[in-house]
């Protein structure tokens, strides 16, 4: 079966383990079988110089970090990303406001419909 | 500031009304010193210069008597304030505020205070106003808690909106793959339950974390109690001092592997034990504990079908979650898991 996200690679950067559990199933759902999780700042930089992604989804408060530095190197790589987050705004990272963002908790088309236009404008990647 | 040791015709005059001040005033005047809420008294003229400040005013702003006496308030506050505070204190000493002026002033160590400031003229028997009588309340230990209420309100915030999140993947899962609906809402509730139990133990510990020896009691007590199966759960280990995160995700672990022992393992017969155990690796890169889940006894174990809630929660969550290793083995004999976490030095008290 072939679906939204199938051939896809999505980085999850996300420390609570039960909401990464219901992102990975959404994901898995869509069709997307490289799914790649990072819980911590480190985890996602680390990832981001392993290998490239298609998109992915940010949850900004990791503990006691912002995941900022993660988006920032997604910008300059130009991976098309969306924000979660339990809190409000962005405070002095005002920049980041146009970025697409789900309040937590969101519902499952919410994420569904980002992604849709996340990849939109993406090119399939040539090896699946 | 003008230099104190050269003084001024202006500065010794000033001095010399402070010094009459103090004459006229006698006892009040010792009273005024050593009350603990500061206050200053301030000439009726331009600038108006300060002829009286006493301890717990030099206390609130570091300044030494010497600095402070002849010199003019205005010029005094302007040290430290911000831009608007300035009007504010010149309205007030027209008679022009109608609300006492909280102010935020600099102390001479250039540390920032709040202070609400109360302006009361001293007039002459004909109303004439001679003296200002300037009194402060530090508002820096309010303004502290504001912030704080803040901060917590925020916290609470972002926590509820994620207990939310973390309710909606439980409730997700349940209803993942077919099944009756009373089985259903069995699994969501008692995940619920395993939740709301380990926030408890967190919340009698303020929130620190927990010692794992009460974790492990936590988290089994509903299986001793409804299948009354207390003497056939081992366990043997130290108290060890859990991170509140660590607490919320080993939490939902032993209540996987409990569940899934009531259901299919050690606990679905009359026979079957389980023993848990933990040692505390000490290692340079940190401390570890080592936690082994042993099943003996159950009827012969079968390969899970299907990879539900709670092998995700073991094989992946815990790695992800806590950074440590766990292994899942359905042996014949019984189930074993092991779970390796990094942890902060210490007992529980």
């Amino acid at each position: 079966m072939t679906g939204l996200l199938t051939g896809r690679r999505i980085l999850v950067v996300e420390d609570e383990m039960l909401v990464l559990m219901n992102v990975e199933m959404v994901l898995e759902d869509l069709g997307c079988t490289a799914i790649s999780a990072a819980g911590s700042v480190a985890e996602g930089l680390s990832l981001l110089a392993q290998q490239s992604f298609d998109a992915a989804i940010l949850d900004v408060n990791l503990g006691e970090q912002k995941s900022y530095p993660v988006a920032d190197k997604l910008t300059e790589r130009g991976i098309p990303f969306v924000f979660s987050t339990g809190n409000g705004n962005h405070g002095d990272r005002s920049d980041l406001d146009d970025r697409p963002m789900l309040k937590k908790p969101y519902l499952t088309e919410g994420l569904i419909t980002v992604f849709e236009q996340l990849i939109a404008d993406m090119p399939m990647p040539t090896a699946a | 500031m003008a230099d104190v040791t050269a003084k001024s015709d202006v500065q010794k005059e000033g001095e010399a009304r402070v010094d009459a001040f103090r004459k006229d005033l006698g006892p009040f005047v010792v009273a005024a010193e050593k009350s603990r809420m500061p206050m200053v008294f301030a000439d009726e003229e331009p600038g108006h210069p300060i002829i009286f400040a006493n301890d717990a005013f030099l206390a609130l702003t570091g300044y030494e008597r010497e600095e402070v006496l002849a010199k003019s308030f205005q010029s005094l506050l302007a040290e430290g304030v911000d831009a608007e505070t300035m009007p504010i204190v010149d309205a007030a000493f027209r008679g022009e505020c109608e609300n006492d002026p909280e102010v935020h002033c600099k102390r001479k160590d250039g540390s920032e205070f709040w202070a609400k400031m109360f302006v009361s003229p001293v007039c002459e028997e004909d109303g004439t106003v001679v003296q200002q009588f300037v009194s402060f309340v530090d508002q820096t230990k309010h303004q502290q808690d504001n912030a704080q209420c803040k901060m917590l309100i925020d916290e609470l915030n972002h926590r509820v909106k994620n207990t939310l999140a973390t309710v909606q993947s439980i409730v997700t899962q349940a209803l993942r793959h077919p099944a009756e609906p009373a089985a259903i809402r069995q699994a969501i509730e008692s995940r619920l339950m395993a939740l709301s139990q380990s926030h408890d133990l967190l919340t009698s510990g303020n929130w620190e974390g927990a010692g794992l020896h009460d974790l492990v009691d936590t988290a089994l007590h509903p299986f001793k109690v409804v299948a009354g199966h207390a003497e056939r759960f081992t366990i043997v280990g130290d108290n060890v001092h859990l991170s509140p995160r660590t607490t919320l995700s080993l939490a939902i672990a032993f209540h996987e592997l409990a569940t899934n022992a009531v259901k299919y393992g050690a606990f679905s017969n009359d026979a079957g034990t389980i023993r848990i155990d933990w040692t505390v690796v000490e290692e340079e890169s940190g401390n570890r504990v080592l936690i082994h889940w042993l099943e003996r006894d159950g009827p012969k174990v079968t390969q899970p079908k299907g990879k539900g809630f709670g092998s995700w929660v073991l094989e992946r969550g815990i790695a992800h979650e806590l950074g440590g290793k766990v292994t899942l083995e359905y042996l014949t004999d019984g189930v074993a898991c092991t779970i390796d976490i990094p942890i902060s030095a210490g007992l529980a008290e």
